[in-house]
């Protein structure tokens, strides 16, 4: 349970102490890739909320998503039109959508939990 | 173990997401800084500009200023040079004859001896000869030279003023200073030691002396003061040109 957030937390400290000057016209195809990365992260605990996580798909689909965002970052670029903008729209979207259902879903556990705890404790009661 | 299947793939993706995020967030933040420390950085250089320009500014007045003090002491210098020439000019115009010269001096008369002439003729005509009896360029020429012997500042003859061109000549019955014929009779003025110049003209063997034996009718005044009138004619130095110093 703990082993991805302390994943995150030293990936953090990692990024923090390389400290890697990243050139200001990359910064926008990185921002696309974390858009991807974040939502790739969020896909996979909706995947195991939902029970149907597969780490392959998850692996890949990071992968894939983060390259693919870039490249149509830079290729928007190229073209001259803001083609990234669809990757974050994209993202974004399925990002809240993915964070409404983590939350509706610990919500209901949480609901669960609480009701039988309760119906126990009125039984113990 | 069941957990092992998703914590690793997830935890991969979590430590990347947040190399990448902190990445993101550290070059926009330094970005940001940049472009603010650019911004200082222009400003500073600007101001550091402007105060270079400021520096150069005031030389240039310190200068200006410098100039003028020396363009005004240049100025009074000029002023007083200016003063200088003025009075060396008059003073040259007065020596060269350009203006009416005022002084003690002597006045001169002489006229032609017709007296002597006419008592002549009645006594022995043989002998008569005109103009042995009448007043010639020559006199007047050598009585200007001894004028000058005795130091006249200025002369004139019939109220023509001697001066460095002048010419004295003889034109059949006249006499010609200055190009401008005169008549008898004739007054010879000169400025300068009354006595002296009457010494001069009165020595023995002078001029004025020979025609005062010869029984002319000449007379010599001593003056307070004696009016010459300028110079009237140009000077023309075509040919002459002073040295190159």
């Amino acid at each position: 349970m703990w082993l991805p957030l302390l994943g995150l937390l030293i990936g953090i400290g990692i990024g923090s102490a390389l400290a890697v000057p990243i050139p200001g016209i990359y910064v926008k195809y990185l921002s696309v890739a974390v858009l991807a990365a974040l939502d790739s992260a969020f896909g996979g605990i909706k995947a195991i909320l939902e029970e149907k996580f597969d780490g392959t798909i998850l692996l890949t689909g990071f992968f894939t998503n983060a390259l693919l965002a870039a490249l149509l970052a830079y290729l928007g670029d190229r073209l001259g039109v803001d083609l990234y903008l669809a990757a974050v729209f994209v993202f974004g979207v399925r990002l809240f959508q993915n964070l409404a259902f983590i939350r509706r879903e610990l919500f209901a556990a949480w609901l669960r939990k609480r009701r039988f705890s309760s119906a126990g404790g009125e039984k113990n009661g | 173990m069941k957990l092992n299947k998703w914590q690793l793939p997830l935890t991969l993706v979590f430590f990347i997401s947040g190399i990448l995020l902190v990445s993101v967030l550290n070059s926009l933040a330094a970005s940001y800084h940049t472009r603010w420390h650019q911004k200082n950085q222009n400003l500073v250089a600007l101001i550091q500009t402007q105060e270079k320009i400021i520096g150069r500014l005031e030389e240039d007045i310190e200068k200006t200023r410098t100039s003028l003090a020396r363009s005004q002491e240049v100025l009074a210098a000029g002023k007083e040079e200016l003063q200088n020439l003025q009075e060396k000019l008059s003073e040259l115009k007065v020596q060269a004859g350009l203006v009416e010269a005022i002084g003690p001096g002597i006045v001169i008369t002489l006229d032609d001896n017709r007296k002597g002439a006419e008592a002549t003729q009645a006594k022995n005509p043989g002998q008569f000869q005109a103009g042995d009896f009448l007043i010639h360029d020559k006199h007047i020429l050598y009585i200007v030279n001894e004028l000058r012997v005795g130091g006249a500042e200025a002369i004139s003859v019939n109220d023509q003023r001697i001066v460095t061109s002048s010419d004295i000549r003889c034109v059949g019955p006249m006499i010609l200073v200055n190009t401008t014929r005169l008549a008898p009779p004739y007054t010879i003025k000169a400025i300068g030691n009354p006595d002296r110049l009457g010494s001069v003209l009165e020595m023995q063997d002078s001029e004025y002396n020979i025609l005062k034996m010869a029984g002319f009718p000449v007379n010599l005044e001593k003056k307070s003061k004696v009016v010459i009138p300028p110079y009237k004619g140009s000077y023309q130095f075509t040919s002459a040109q002073p040295k190159e110093e």
